[in-house]
C-alpha cells in the first residue's frame, strides 16, 4: 500500500475505541503490584524512608491525575519507575543541600531480616554509608544505572527503557561504575 | 521474576572482596523494605484526592481548554475572523479614499482647441511658468565674494620664497604692481 493510501485508511479508519477501563480498580492493582518496586527505586535516591514513602505515593497521584491515559501505557512498570525516578531526582535537585538523607535506621531496616546478619558480616553500616557516598561521587549517568541495577525487580531491559537508552549502554555504564568504584575504594581504603 | 543479584549481571573485573563489598552495599538499598502497610497509605491518600478532585472540576489552563475545542468550529472561527479583517481593510481603504477626495488631485492644464476641425496635436498649449532668478537675502553672500577688507595684501618680510625669484621689497608709498616684469 502506498503512503497516500495508508493516510487515506488511517483518515477514512474508524478511531479505535478504547475499552473503559475501571481505573480505580487498575490503579489499586498497580499500587499493590509496584509500589515496593517504586519503593526502592526511590530509595536509591534519598535514602530515606520518609522522603522514598512519599514520593512513591506522589508517584500514584500522578497517576491518578492522567488516570486517562492508563490505558495507552504499554508497559506500567517502566512508566511507573520513569516517573518515581523523575520525582526523586528533581526533589534531590532541589534539596541540593540536603546530604542524601543518611538514616541509619532505615539502612536497618532496608535489608530484610534474613539478610542481615549475612550482610553483617562482610561490612558494617559504617562502610556501607561511605560506599554509598563513593557512588554519589561516580558520574550521573553511571550512578543512575548502577544505582537501578540495584534494585531487584529491575531487570536491564527495563532500567534502560526507563533511561531512555539501550541495553547495552546500561551494561557498560555499570561496569563502569563498579570499575570507578573499585578504584574509589581502593584509594579510600576502605576495609574490605 | 525472580530477583536478580546486583552483581551477576557485570563484574568489572575487581577482586571479589571489592565485588562483594559494593553488591553488599548496593543491596542494602535495593532490596529496602517500606514499613508496613504502605499500600493502606498510598490507597487513603489516592481516595482523598480523588474526593477532592471529584468535588472541584478540573482547572485547565487556556491551552488545555482550547485544544479541547471542536476543530471545525475552530477553523470556521478563522474563517470568519479572516473575513472580517479584509472587510475592515477594504473598507477603511475606501474611507480614506473618499476622505481625500478629489479636491486635492492636480487637474491637468485645459487644451484650448482651435475649433475648426484640427485635432488636439494643433491645439494651444498653456506655457509653462517661467523660471524667475531667485533674489539673494541680504545676508547671503556669493562664493566668489571677497572676505578680506580694502587695502593691499601685505608679504611678511621673513616670508621664504623660490630662489631666483625677484620680489620688490615692500615699500609705504608705492603700491604694488600686479605684473612682476
Amino acid at each position: 500500500m502506498s503512503c497516500f493510501e495508508g493516510q487515506l485508511a488511517s483518515w477514512v479508519a474508524p478511531a479505535p475505541v478504547a475499552m473503559p477501563l475501571d481505573t480505580t480498580r487498575t490503579i489499586a492493582q498497580l499500587v499493590a503490584e509496584y509500589s515496593t518496586a517504586l519503593y526502592r527505586v526511590a530509595f536509591s535516591v534519598t535514602r530515606n524512608a520518609a522522603e522514598a514513602e512519599d514520593a512513591v505515593q506522589e508517584t500514584f497521584l500522578r497517576v491518578l491525575r492522567h488516570e486517562s491515559r492508563l490505558g495507552e501505557i504499554r508497559d506500567y512498570r517502566v512508566w511507573l519507575v520513569r516517573i518515581v525516578w523523575n520525582i526523586v531526582l528533581d526533589r534531590k535537585r532541589r534539596a541540593k543541600t540536603r546530604p542524601e538523607g543518611e538514616d541509619l535506621a532505615d539502612h536497618a531496616r532496608a535489608l530484610p531480616s534474613s539478610d542481615r546478619a549475612a550482610d553483617a558480616s562482610v561490612i558494617s553500616a559504617q562502610e556501607r554509608d561511605r560506599i554509598l557516598a563513593l557512588i554519589d561521587r561516580l558520574p550521573v549517568r553511571e550512578r543512575e544505572a548502577l544505582l537501578l541495577s540495584a534494585v531487584e525487580e529491575l531487570t536491564t531491559a527495563e532500567i534502560a527503557a526507563a533511561l531512555r537508552t539501550t541495553e547495552s549502554s546500561i551494561r557498560s555504564r555499570i561496569f563502569r561504575a563498579r570499575r570507578e568504584l573499585a578504584v574509589l575504594l581502593e584509594k579510600e581504603g576502605i576495609p574490605r | 521474576m525472580t530477583p536478580k543479584s546486583v552483581n551477576t549481571e557485570m563484574n568489572s573485573g575487581a577482586d571479589p572482596l571489592s565485588s562483594a563489598t559494593i553488591d553488599s552495599a548496593l543491596r542494602s538499598v535495593g532490596s529496602a523494605t517500606p514499613a508496613p502497610g504502605l499500600e493502606g497509605r498510598i490507597l487513603t491518600r489516592l481516595a482523598t484526592e480523588r474526593v477532592r478532585l471529584d468535588a472541584a472540576p478540573a482547572r485547565l489552563p487556556l491551552s488545555a481548554r482550547l485544544r479541547q475545542l471542536p476543530r471545525l468550529p475552530v477553523r470556521a472561527l478563522g474563517l470568519v475572523a479572516a473575513c472580517c479583517l479584509g472587510f475592515v481593510i477594504v473598507f477603511s481603504t475606501v474611507s480614506h479614499s473618499r476622505r481625500v477626495g478629489p479636491g486635492h488631485v492636480v487637474a491637468p492644464p485645459v487644451l484650448v482647441l482651435p475649433g475648426n476641425g484640427i485635432g488636439a496635436a494643433s491645439a494651444v498649449h498653456p506655457a509653462a511658468p517661467a523660471s524667475a532668478p531667485v533674489p539673494a537675502s541680504p545676508g547671503s553672500r556669493g562664493r566668489s565674494a571677497r572676505r578680506s577688507g580694502p587695502g593691499r595684501a601685505r608679504i611678511a618680510p621673513h616670508s621664504r620664497k623660490a630662489p631666483g625669484v625677484a620680489v620688490p621689497p615692500p615699500s609705504a608709498d608705492k603700491p604694488p604692481s600686479d605684473s612682476q616684469d
